[in-house]
């Protein structure tokens, strides 16, 4: 399936991923917060969402800000 | 009678300093350190943006913000409506453990104005899911009323757009938002380019400002960092004091009793 991470598409082989498994796969540390699909999901409840063939994922971390 | 002990609160903690900045633009991290130091800011602004895959080496620039023991106000900087504010500030919430945001919804790109009517609705929204939401907002009575009717106890209208360092557009803009709401917390945001726009804001009442551009951009951030902790001291020392009253003619202050002859007016 293709997955839309941070604005690149990725295509991954699994049939059926869960979001902690795609950000461990993809090697994102801690201290990041994901957006799916412009909604936010809780650290918390990575590891009950599915992640499905065309969804968007954004993947942020702290930065610099004014 | 001096203030140089008195705490300012805002948004339930208290502190020293009246100086909030921000963390962005600054020629180096270490500058930018030792900038947010010499200014005694204990209040600094961050962002959250997308993190590319497998920078598994930590977050220098978190962990030097994370050093420096200041209490961050995270920014919803670069997002244009409500939806996509409310997003980020949650996001933001997880990643850096606080209630705290500084709300802001971009309306125009050219001059990076707030945009007042999705900034209502993400501000109602973010304090129904228990933020403190510090709204970025322009410098308009009604706007601020709405805002302190839903919830705000923190206000924050611009001086001028963002890193245009033009200072205080609007001075009576502010003066009335003051009057019309002294019990909430005024913050000068965005605009201020030299200590003395500081000061000025600070004399009008306001209970701090918030400023990156001006220290980060400045040939020698650091001074200037220590410049402003003493223009915002300054200008809030001031306002407390009460300045005197302008006149129209010129009045001696030195004493006319016992002037030499030669000075004596008929």
């Amino acid at each position: 399936m293709k997955i839309s991470v941070n604005g690149e598409i990725k295509e991954f082989n699994s049939e059926r991923l869960m979001l902690n498994e795609l950000l461990e796969e993809m090697k994102f540390g801690k201290g990041v917060a994901v957006a799916l699909n412009e909604t936010f999901v809780l650290r918390t409840s990575y590891a009950k969402t599915d992640i499905n063939d065309g969804d968007r994922l954004d993947i942020l971390s702290p930065v610099q800000g004014g | 009678m001096t203030n140089s002990n008195k705490k300012w609160k805002i948004e339930g903690k208290e502190f020293d300093s009246r100086l909030m900045i921000g963390s962005a633009l600054y020629p180096s991290p270490e500058i930018m350190k030792n900038s947010i130091n010499a200014s005694g800011s204990q209040i600094v602004t961050v962002a959250l943006r997308r993190q590319s895959a497998g920078e598994q080496g930590g977050n220098p620039f978190w962990e030097i913000i994370k050093e420096l023991g200041v209490t961050v106000l995270p920014n919803t900087a670069g997002c244009h409506t409500s939806k996509e504010a409310i997003t980020t500030a949650m996001m933001a919430r997880e990643v850096f453990q606080t209630d705290w945001i500084k709300l802001e919804v971009i309306g125009n790109q050219y001059n990076l104005q707030p945009d007042p009517f999705a900034l209502v609705e993400a501000t109602k929204v973010l304090i129904g899911e228990g933020f403190r939401v510090l709204p970025y907002m322009t410098d308009d009575l009604v706007l601020a009323q709405r805002l302190a009717d839903i919830g705000c106890t923190t206000l924050m209208p611009w001086g001028s757009p963002i890193g245009s360092g033009r200072g205080l557009m609007n001075p009576y803009n502010l003066k009335v938002i003051r009057k019309q709401f002294p019990n909430l917390n005024l913050i000068v945001d965005a605009g201020i380019g030299k200590p003395s726009d500081a000061i000025e804001a600070m004399e009008l009442g306001f209970d701090g400002v918030l400023l990156n551009s001006a220290v980060a951009l400045a040939q020698e951030p650091v001074m200037m960092g220590e410049a402003f902790k003493y223009a915002v001291y300054a200008g809030r020392l001031s306002y407390e004091a009460g300045a005197m009253q302008k006149r129209d003619m010129a009045s001696p202050s030195t004493p006319t009793v016992g002037t030499p002859f030669w000075h004596q007016f008929a």
